[in-house]
């Protein structure tokens, strides 16, 4: 599920052989796990050692991964795998600490918020304790800092300050010397996630401008208006980063657009699955499961993991909103369009995420 | 097979259903725990096995290492890699158990035992001439088949065939009989041959070159432990599968009995197909729970564990609607399959006379 895939090309050869299996060391891990769940091979392990609580929905936890991780980028995001009730969830989350963090002293964290009806979030909430130990997977994402200094604007709204508090750490800690401004949108006053930390980094870090604006403390709502953009010097210039829900950034950057900033300085990072609105009339269609001999047909907007599992099929899967790729798998015809994109498809074979790929007429995949 | 109408046939499946329901609706952490402590038995007794093999100059360490590497294969084969290919833990999400992905420790690959097994054979048990599984080719074991004299030899055959059963099962996919009869050309089966040469020379390879040689000193025991190991399981596995569906009163079908059939008539199929053998908890681990095939073939996704849980409300089912649960003491049951393999290798006159029905007994 989190794969390690650094195993060297002999050592796959003998697991084959010997195992049945590419990962040779994942074969003793059954044993491993129950001598030291931090000794497992087949992804990596991290213990809690700390648990923050950073509003009433919100906590941090800190976490020591074992030492095969490779480490990450201020701004990537990781998977973690928990199990609950004998099911292994996958879910995405962005590291909130600062790589120097992890290579002074090994540790890591994750800001997480409860989601309403989120079944793992809330497990996490609920029974994620001091010791436990979870799955973590390596690094990704392509949210990263220029790499030459250049004016920084972020844009945060509620808990997708997490990827950005990496970023900040990091630019504070090497002394990032160019203007840096955050506009952190939150509900209310109280929803203010790590503020004790931004408000240090503010103190200390000198290039740092930080506006928290609350946007339901009264009650008319005060969402982000064309001010807000225009109070920041030099915006043009700016390299932007966004992360938060999708209605904060398609407003951001319509607005930054008509300010007259390039779509290519403009970074966005999603932590919900952003739905392209589909005419469900043109998608939909008779699904073939070629493992399975089986076929079933679907109308409207389901993805095809959805379809799946509607049939009776269990495929392998991860985040369901298109980030971590375990339900990759192998389209062999068919037309699909990819829901975080809106993109079409083209007929032939090809590699396809499940969860995020809605048939547009018939398609075959081999599952 | 007891004649059921289409209504009698929706009632039985929806029985069936219920039962199904009910565990799915349970379905979670006691099932992973499960064959999770299972995988780490299976784990133990390979790494015993092998590490203790060299040291088989000893006789009894030679009869315990071969025992343990014996009965891992076993648990291998039968509860963990048959169990999960067919998907009975998939809803676990953990890519060590998952159906699409499993390589067993055998010479069958997988892939082969996807199509063969969990399709052909499942699909349309003991229908003759579509479920390749039932005799494997080699028996003759119902007068669906025409008599000649080489069945006399089938005996024979079947010695072969438990003693070798894991190859056997590795070239099931190749369809040697249609190939005799030019119904298909073995370039068609070239794909399939080289996956059977790839996986069987790695079966090879690792019990008959790899452990021998890394302990060369004792390269003989080694090698003798490992073949015993492997022939300990294909003595039992075959046994199991054949007393699953060949013994006395396990029915067979025909092509048109099946054709267009509902899922009731598909569930009535299973259960008069399958036969059960009763005996410890061990004995049923141990056949991967196939010692409940009528369970199994009924509902061949649950977990197998759950079979023993599910059996009485399959046998009142079965009551209900008056069709046969079939079995019996695993003496019993494999008595009936010898039986069955000998009585078919006669031609049909011969085999009549010897086993008319007893006469009947005086009032």
């Amino acid at each position: 599920m989190l794969a390690r895939q650094t195993q060297h090309k002999a050592l796959q050869w003998l697991g084959r052989q010997l195992f049945n299996r590419e990962d040779p060391a994942a074969f003793f891990d059954p044993l491993l796990e129950q001598l030291n769940p931090m000794w497992v091979q087949q992804y990596t392990p991290a213990q809690i050692k700390q648990v923050i609580n950073e509003t009433a929905d919100t906590k941090t936890l800190v976490l020591k991964p074992a030492k095969q991780w490779a480490g990450f980028y201020a701004g990537q995001h990781v998977n973690i795998c928990t199990e609950i009730d004998g099911v292994r969830y996958d879910r995405t989350f962005s590291l909130s600490s600062s790589p120097a963090l992890w290579r002074n002293q090994g540790l890591i964290t994750l800001t997480i918020k409860r989601l309403p009806g989120g079944l793992v979030t809330n497990w996490i909430h609920d029974h994620l304790d001091t010791d436990a130990v979870i799955g973590l997977g390596e690094a990704f994402g392509e949210f990263r800092l220029p790499e030459i200094p250049r004016p920084v604007l972020f844009i945060a709204g509620g808990s997708g300050i997490t990827p950005i508090l990496s970023m900040l750490e990091t630019m504070a800690a090497d002394d990032y010397r160019a203007p840096v401004t955050l506009l952190y949108y939150v509900r209310t006053s109280r929803d203010i996630i790590a503020q004790e930390k931004l408000e240090a980094l503010a103190s200390r870090y000198s290039a740092l401008t930080l506006n928290v604006i609350a946007t339901h403390d009264t009650d008319k709502p005060r969402f982000l208006k064309e001010q807000d953009l225009q109070s920041v010097p030099g915006l043009k210039a700016r390299e932007v980063y966004m992360c938060g829900p999708g209605g904060l950034m398609d407003l951001a950057e319509s607005q930054l657009e008509a300010q007259g900033l390039k779509a290519e300085h403009i970074h966005k990072t999603f932590f919900a699955a952003p739905g392209v609105a589909l005419d469900s009339d043109s998608v939909g269609g008779i699904v073939q499961f070629t493992g399975s001999e089986l076929e079933v047909s679907s109308e409207g907007d389901a993805n095809i993991l959805e379809i799946a599992e509607a049939a009776g099929l269990s495929p392998r899967h991860g985040c369901r909103m298109g980030i971590c790729h375990q339900c990759s798998c192998r389209k062999t015809s068919g037309t699909v369009v990819n829901r975080l994109t809106g993109k079409t498809s083209g007929p032939g074979e090809e590699n396809i995420q499940l969860c995020v790929s809605v048939p547009q007429g018939p398609v075959s995949v081999d599952i | 097979m007891i004649k059921m109408n289409e209504q009698q046939l929706a009632e039985l499946e929806s029985d069936l259903n219920a039962i199904r329901d009910e565990v799915l609706a349970d379905r979670g952490e006691r099932d992973a725990k499960y064959i999770r402590r299972i995988v780490r038995l299976h784990r133990t007794l390979e790494i015993g096995g092998r590490v203790m093999m060299p040291f088989g100059f000893i006789p009894p360490v030679f009869v315990a290492a071969t025992t343990a590497l014996g009965l891992s294969k076993i648990i291998e084969n039968m509860e963990i890699g048959h169990n999960v290919m067919h998907g009975q833990y998939d809803w676990m999400n953990d890519p060590s158990l998952h159906s699409q992905t499993y390589e067993w420790d055998t010479v069958c690959t997988s892939d082969s035992w996807r199509r063969t097994h969990n399709y052909e054979h499942h699909t349309y048990t003991n229908v003759i001439g579509k479920d390749r599984d039932y005799g494997y080719a080699v028996l003759r074991l119902s007068d669906d088949v025409k008599w000649h004299p080489g069945h006399l030899l089938q005996f024979i055959n079947y010695i072969l065939l438990t003693v070798l059963f894991q190859w056997g099962v590795g070239v099931h996919e190749l369809e040697s009989e249609r190939l005799r009869r030019r119904e298909i050309t073995w370039k068609s089966k070239l794909p399939f041959l080289k996956e059977f040469a790839r996986k069987g020379g790695r079966q090879a390879f690792k019990d008959y070159v790899f452990f021998p040689l890394i302990t060369f000193p004792v390269a003989p025991i080694v090698l003798a432990g490992n073949i015993g190991a492997n022939l300990i399981r294909n003595l039992w596995s075959s046994t199991v599968i054949f007393c699953g569906h060949f013994t006395q009163d396990a029915e067979t079908f025909t092509e048109q009995e099946c054709e267009n059939e509902s899922k009731g008539h598909w569930y009535l199929r299973q259960l008069t197909g399958s036969s059960n053998f009763t005996g410890g908890k061990w004995i049923h681990l141990l056949s991967g729970h196939l010692s409940y095939q009528i369970e199994h073939h009924v509902f061949p996704d649950l977990p197998a564990h759950r079979y023993p849980e599910i059996s009485e409300k399959v046998q009142a089912v079965c009551r209900k609607h008056g069709i046969h649960y079939n079995t019996g003491s695993f003496a019993r049951q494999y008595g009936t399959v010898l039986k069955r393999i000998m009585a078919y290798s006669l031609p049909d006159r011969v085999r009549q006379r010897l086993t008319s029905p007893e006469p009947a007994q005086a009032i």
